[in-house]
C-alpha cells in the first residue's frame, strides 16, 4: 500500500460515519434497484422455461360446446400446430373447514395419454388420467395450500347439481394458471378459488358433454400470423357459441404476470436514481469539505513534486471507496430484499419453482451508475484542489466575504437576532450549495411520502370497493343463466333480507383498432347493493340505453362519454351492437364495463335472465344460510363479500406492505443521512467559530443552536418543496402500478404529510443530537491558536 | 532565582497605585497533561495576585507554558493542582457551566487570530456578545472605544488584520468584563497596526480600570505593563515591576 492510500485510509477512517451515512444512501437506490432489476429476470425467465418447457398455448378459445370431430376442423387452419380441446367448467365446492362453499374450475386430462399443451407440472401425487373413473382430483397448489390439502385427502363438489366426493390424487401447477384466480381479479383469493384436474370422461358425462369440448387451447406453427389463426378459430367455432379467440397476451393469468412485470419496471428505474442523485450530492458535500481541509495537505503533495494527476486520483479514490461499500450493501441489501420479495410472489404467481436469480449485469450497471454519480459529485472539488497554486493553498482560505441577507436588506434586520443572521447570510453566500441541501432535504422528504402513499391508496381502494361499490352481504352466481323468478328461490334461502339480480355475460368492447374482452355486467337501474359509482364518488344511475365502463377501459379505448363503442357479446348468439357510453365508473382491478339489467337482455335478445343475485344475509342465520348454499345445485358459486375483503387485505398487507416497508426505511435512512450529513459539514466548517462562541462564554446549548440554526431554516425551506415532490413521486409511481388488472388511487392524506414532516424533524433533531454532541469534542484553547 | 529571592514577592505585592482588590489569587498552580510516560508538565507550581487596574504582561518562549497559564485564567482548562481564586471564588473546581458563566461575564478574550464571526458586521460581532451578558455597553460605544465607529457596519473580510483585532477587543471589553486576557494581541499585525491595538488595549485598561494580562514573546511589550513575569518551562523564572509604565507609542519598536 503506497503511503498516499495510506493516508485515504485514515482519511476514511476519521470521517467514518459521514462516509458511512452516504454509501447507505447510495446503497438504498442501488438496492432498489438490483431487487427490482432481479425480480424481472427472475420472473421473466422462470416464465419463459415454464412455459415452453410445459407447452403453454398461444391461443385460447372457450365455446358453449362443439362435437369433438370439430378439433380436426381446428387442426387444420393454417398455422395451428397443435390443438388440444377439452372442458372447463366452474363449479360450487364443499371444502372440509370451509364453511362457505368455494368455486372451483374443473378440466379435464385428455382420455388418452397427457396433456399435449398447458400440461400440469405435478408437485406431488399423480394426475388422474385414463377413462376409468375413480373419483380422483388433482388441485392447484394455491388452492391446496390454502387449505393444508394433501394427496389422499377428500373435497366434494356439485357436479351439475349432484354432490359428489372426490379423493385428491395430486397438487399440480399448470402454465395456464400461474395467477390462480378467477379472470380480471387482481389479487388472487386461494381460499374461495382453485383449479382443479378430473378424467375427460367423468368430467363430460357428469354435464351430458361426452364427446363434446368447450375450451380450446391452440399452438402456433413457427411463423403463423396469430390474427388470422384467431379469426379462424372464431368462424369455425361461430356456430356452437364461441366467446371469441384470445391471443396469450390476453390471458388472464398471463397478463397478470406482465402487469406484475410492468410494475416492477416501472419501479427499477427513477425512483433509484432519485436515490443515487442524493449520494452523489452527500459525496460531493463530504469531498469538498475534506479538499477544503485538506488545502494544506494538497500544496504540500503538489510542492513535494506529486502531479496533478496522482493528487487528483487520490482523492477519487476516496470517493470510489464509498462507491465500493455502497455497492457492496447495496447487492447484499438487495439480493436479500429480493428473496423476501421472491418469497411475496408465492403469494400471487405458482411457477415449478421461482428462484431468485441476481441480474449481475444490473450489479455492474449499478456499480458503474453510481461510480458515474459519484465522479461527477466530486469532480468539481478535485478539479479546484488540482488547480490550487501551492503557494496559495498553503496559505489559509481567505476569510470568506458575506454581505447582508435579502430578507435583511429588504428591512427585515431589526427583528433577527444575531445567530440567525449568521444562518441567515451562510446560506446566502452559498446559493448553489444552501440549494443542494435544500433539495436533497425535500427529495428526503418526498421519498417519505411515496410509501404511505401506497398504504393510503390501499386502505381507500378497500373501502371503496366494499363499503362503496360492493354493499351485498353474499354474490351467488348460477350454473347457467336462468329466468329472473330465480330471485325469488334465493329470497327464500334463509337469512336473506335483500336479493338484487345480476346478469353477467363475456363481451368485448372495441373503438377503433382497440379491442378488449371483459363482463359486462347488467344491474338494476339504481341499485343498492351492487352500486357503479364515478370517481366523485357518486352512484350513477344506470339509463335504459348506453354502457357504464371503467375509466381505465375509456383511457384504453380512447372514448369519452358520448362516444359510441362496439359491444360483441361472446356468448350464444353472436352479436354486435353500437352503445353510446354514459359514464364512466371508478374501480381499481381490472376492467368492467355495466347496463341496465333489462336493457342488456334486450340487447341480448334472451328475455328476462339473470346471472345471479347480490344478497344481504341476517348474521344471525348465517351458518343455516352457508348450509343451504351449499346444497343449492343451481348455485355455482357463493362469494362472500367479507372474505374476499380480508383476503385482500392480509394479501396487500404480505404483498404491498412488504415493499411499504423496504421503502419506508430506505427513506429514513436517506432522511436521515442527509440531514447528519449536512450537519456534520457545518459543523466541521464552523468550528473554530463555535469554538470562539464558546470561549467568548456561549454555552453549549447557544452555540448548539447557532450550529443547527443554518440546518433548521434549510429544513424549513425543504419541507413544503418536499411535499410537493414526494405528491409527484407518489404520482409518478402509481401511475407506473397503473395497469389493466391493478390499479392504485393517489390518496394523499394530511397524515402521510405529517409523517413525512416528522420523520424529517426527528432526524433533523436526531443528527443536532449527535451533532452538538461533537460539540462537546471541540477543542476550545484551539480557537485561540493563531491560524497557521 | 537567587536574586529573585531577595526581592519582596512581586508576584504577590501590588504595585503601588494599583487597586487593593485581587482579581486572581494563584498559588502552586500545575497542570499536567496525559498520565503515566506520556504525562506533559505544562506548569510546575506558579504563585501570583493579579490586581485591579493593574497591566500584566507573560513572557515566554514557546511552550514555556504562557498559554496554558492564560487558558487558567480564562477558564478554558482547570488546574491539575493548586489554588485558582477568581475573587475568592473557586475557578480550579468549578464545573462547566460556571466556567461558561465565568466567561460570560468576568473575562474579555483578544486572540491572535481575531476569531471575528465572518457572517456579521463589526457591530453584530459586538452585539453578539452584549446579547447575552449582564450589564453591557453599547456595542458603538465599544467600537468608539477602539476607534471603529465610522467601520462599524463592515464585515470582516471588509476590515485590515489591525481594525478586525481592534473590533476583537471592542467585542472583548463590551461585556465591561473584570480582566481582558490577550494572546499575542499583535501577532499577526505589522509594528504601525500592533501599536493601535496595543494602545487600544491600554486604555481600556487605563480608563476602565479592566486587569488587562498580555501574554507574548515580544520582550519589547514589557515596558508597557505595571508587571512583567517570564515563564520558562512551566515556572515564572523572573518578575518585576515597572515603576513607570510607559507609553506603547514610545516602546523600542
Amino acid at each position: 500500500m503506497s503511503l498516499l492510500d495510506r493516508k485515504l485510509l485514515r482519511d476514511l477512517i476519521a470521517l467514518k460515519s459521514q462516509a458511512f451515512a452516504v454509501a447507505l444512501v447510495m446503497a438504498c437506490g442501488l438496492a432498489m434497484m438490483v431487487t427490482t432489476r432481479s425480480l424481472i429476470l427472475s420472473l421473466e425467465s422462470t416464465r419463459d422455461t415454464y412455459y415452453r418447457e410445459h407447452r403453454f398455448a398461444d391461443v385460447f378459445a372457450r365455446l358453449k360446446r362443439a362435437p369433438n370431430a370439430v378439433r380436426e376442423q381446428l387442426a387444420a387452419i393454417p398455422g395451428v400446430a397443435t390443438v388440444q380441446t377439452s372442458i372447463a367448467i366452474q363449479v360450487t365446492l364443499d371444502v372440509p373447514g370451509l364453511p362457505e362453499p368455494a368455486v372451483g374450475l374443473l378440466n379435464s386430462l385428455p382420455e388418452r395419454g397427457e396433456p399435449v399443451l398447458n400440461r400440469p407440472y405435478v408437485r406431488s401425487g399423480r394426475l388422474p388420467l385414463g377413462r376409468t373413473t375413480r373419483g380422483e382430483l388433482a388441485v392447484g397448489e394455491a388452492f391446496a395450500e390454502a387449505h393444508g390439502l394433501k394427496p389422499g385427502g377428500a373435497i366434494s363438489a356439485i357436479l351439475n347439481g349432484t354432490k359428489r366426493d372426490f379423493r385428491l390424487s395430486g397438487i399440480v401447477l399448470s402454465p395456464e394458471f400461474v395467477f390462480e384466480a378467477p379472470p380480471g381479479a387482481a389479487l388472487p383469493d386461494n381460499k374461495t378459488y382453485g383449479v382443479f384436474w378430473m378424467p375427460y370422461k367423468e368430467l363430460a358425462t357428469a354435464f351430458q358433454l361426452y364427446g363434446a369440448f368447450n375450451n380450446v387451447a391452440i399452438a402456433l406453427a413457427p411463423g403463423a400470423s396469430e390474427g388470422a389463426v384467431i379469426a379462424a378459430v372464431n368462424r369455425v367455432l361461430a356456430p356452437y357459441g364461441a366467446r371469441g379467440a384470445y391471443a396469450r397476451v390476453d390471458h388472464p393469468s398471463h397478463r397478470r404476470v406482465d402487469d406484475e412485470i410492468r410494475v416492477l419496471q416501472g419501479l427499477s428505474l427513477a425512483f433509484p436514481l432519485v436515490f443515487l442523485s442524493v449520494a452523489a450530492f452527500m459525496t460531493n458535500s463530504v469531498l469538498s469539505r475534506q479538499i477544503a481541509l485538506q488545502r494544506e495537505q494538497i500544496a504540500m503533495l503538489k510542492a513535494c513534486g506529486f502531479s496533478n494527476r496522482q493528487v487528483g486520483a487520490h482523492y477519487f479514490k476516496f470517493s470510489f471507496a464509498i462507491v465500493i461499500v455502497g455497492v457492496l450493501f447495496g447487492a447484499i441489501g438487495g439480493v436479500y430484499l429480493g428473496h423476501q420479495l421472491v418469497e411475496m410472489y408465492h403469494l400471487f404467481f405458482r411457477f415449478p419453482r421461482l428462484d431468485f436469480v441476481l441480474d449481475a449485469r444490473v450489479l455492474v450497471a449499478a456499480a458503474g451508475v453510481s461510480a458515474l454519480a459519484a465522479f461527477t459529485g466530486v469532480a468539481g472539488a478535485v478539479r479546484r484542489a488540482v488547480h490550487l497554486p501551492p503557494a496559495e493553498a498553503m496559505r489559509p482560505e481567505a476569510p470568506a466575504s458575506f454581505r447582508p441577507a435579502l430578507l435583511e436588506r429588504i428591512g427585515g434586520a431589526r427583528w433577527f437576532s444575531a445567530s440567525f443572521r449568521m444562518a441567515l447570510r451562510n446560506i446566502e453566500r452559498r446559493p448553489i450549495r444552501s440549494g443542494l441541501t435544500c433539495l436533497a432535504l425535500a427529495l428526503a422528504t418526498g421519498i417519505l411520502i411515496v410509501p404511505n402513499s401506497f398504504r393510503d391508496g390501499i386502505a381507500y381502494v378497500i373501502d371503496f370497493q366494499w363499503d362503496i361499490v360492493q354493499r351485498q352481504t353474499v354474490t351467488l352466481t348460477l350454473v347457467e343463466p336462468g329466468p329472473s323468478r330465480a330471485i325469488a328461490d334465493f329470497q327464500h334461502l334463509p337469512g336473506v333480507e335483500l336479493a338484487e339480480p345480476f346478469r353477467y355475460v363475456p363481451v368485448e368492447l372495441r373503438a377503433g383498432p382497440i379491442s378488449r374482452r371483459l363482463t359486462l355486467q347488467g344491474l338494476p337501474e339504481r341499485g343498492t347493493l351492487s352500486r357503479v359509482i364515478d370517481a366523485e364518488p357518486r352512484q350513477l344511475t344506470l339509463p335504459a340505453r348506453g354502457i357504464v365502463i371503467s375509466s381505465k377501459l375509456a383511457d384504453i379505448l380512447h372514448v369519452r362519454p358520448g362516444d359510441e363503442v362496439i359491444a360483441k357479446v361472446l356468448e350464444g348468439r353472436e352479436r354486435e351492437l353500437a352503445v353510446p357510453v354514459i359514464g364512466l365508473a371508478e374501480d381499481f382491478a381490472g376492467m368492467a364495463a355495466y347496463m341496465e339489467l333489462h336493457a342488456l337482455n334486450r340487447l341480448l335478445l334472451e328475455g328476462d335472465r339473470i346471472s345471479g343475485a347480490h344478497l344481504v344475509v341476517n348474521a344471525s342465520r348465517w351458518s343455516d344460510f352457508l348450509h343451504a348454499v351449499k346444497h343449492t345445485p343451481r348455485a355455482a358459486g357463493c362469494v362472500i363479500k367479507n372474505s374476499i375483503r380480508d383476503g385482500f387485505r392480509k394479501t396487500t398487507g404480505e404483498s404491498i406492505g412488504l415493499l411499504q416497508k423496504m421503502y419506508l426505511l430506505f427513506a429514513i435512512i436517506v432522511a436521515f443521512g442527509v440531514i447528519y450529513n449536512s450537519a456534520r459539514i457545518s459543523l466541521s466548517e464552523r468550528t473554530r467559530e463555535l469554538a470562539t462562541l464558546r470561549v467568548l462564554g456561549f454555552s453549549r446549548r447557544e452555540v448548539g443552536a447557532v450550529l443547527v440554526g443554518e440546518l433548521v431554516l434549510l429544513t424549513v425551506a425543504a419541507l413544503p418543496l418536499g411535499l410537493v415532490i414526494g405528491a409527484g413521486f407518489a404520482q409518478g409511481i402509481i401511475s407506473s402500478v397503473n395497469t389493466e388488472t391493478v390499479r392504485l388511487p393517489l390518496v394523499l392524506t394530511a397524515d402521510n404529510y405529517a409523517f413525512a414532516i416528522l420523520v424529517v424533524a426527528c432526524a433533523s433533531a436526531l443528527s443536532a443530537w449527535f451533532a452538538a454532541r461533537k460539540l462537546a469534542d471541540i477543542n476550545l484553547v484551539s480557537a485561540l491558536k493563531a491560524l497557521d | 532565582m537567587s536574586a529573585a529571592a531577595h526581592l519582596p514577592h512581586p508576584s504577590s505585592a501590588p504595585p503601588a497605585g494599583a487597586d487593593r482588590e485581587p482579581i486572581f489569587h494563584v498559588r502552586g498552580l500545575a497542570r499536567v497533561y496525559g498520565a503515566g510516560t506520556a504525562a506533559v508538565t505544562a506548569l510546575r507550581g506558579v504563585d501570583f495576585d493579579f490586581f485591579r487596574g493593574e497591566l500584566v504582561v507573560l513572557l515566554g518562549a514557546s511552550g514555556s507554558g504562557k498559554s496554558t497559564l492564560l487558558n487558567q485564567l480564562g477558564g478554558l482548562d482547570s488546574p491539575t493542582q493548586g489554588t485558582l481564586l477568581y475573587r475568592g471564588w473557586n475557578l480550579g473546581t468549578a464545573d462547566e457551566s460556571g466556567l461558561t458563566q465565568f466567561r460570560r461575564d468576568a473575562v474579555g478574550f483578544v486572540f491572535q487570530a481575531y476569531n471575528l464571526i465572518p457572517s456579521l458586521t463589526a457591530r453584530e460581532n459586538v452585539a453578539l456578545i452584549t446579547e447575552i451578558c449582564r450589564d453591557p455597553m453599547a456595542p458603538e460605544e465599544a467600537l468608539e472605544l477602539v476607534g471603529l465607529g465610522p467601520r462599524m457596519d463592515h464585515f470582516p473580510a471588509q476590515l485590515s488584520g489591525g481594525e478586525q483585532q481592534r473590533v476583537a477587543i471592542a467585542r472583548a471589553i463590551a461585556k465591561r468584563p473584570a480582566v481582558l486576557l490577550c494572546d499575542e494581541p499583535t501577532g499577526a499585525l505589522d509594528v504601525h497596526t500592533g501599536i493601535t491595538v496595543l494602545e487600544a488595549i491600554e486604555r481600556i485598561n487605563r480608563d476602565l480600570g479592566t486587569l488587562a494580562v498580555i501574554i507574548t514573546h515580544n520582550a519589547i511589550l514589557a515596558d508597557m505593563a505595571d508587571r512583567v513575569f517570564t515563564l520558562s518551562d512551566g515556572r515564572i523564572v523572573n518578575a518585576h515591576s515597572n515603576a513607570r509604565r510607559g507609553s506603547v507609542r514610545d516602546l523600542a519598536w
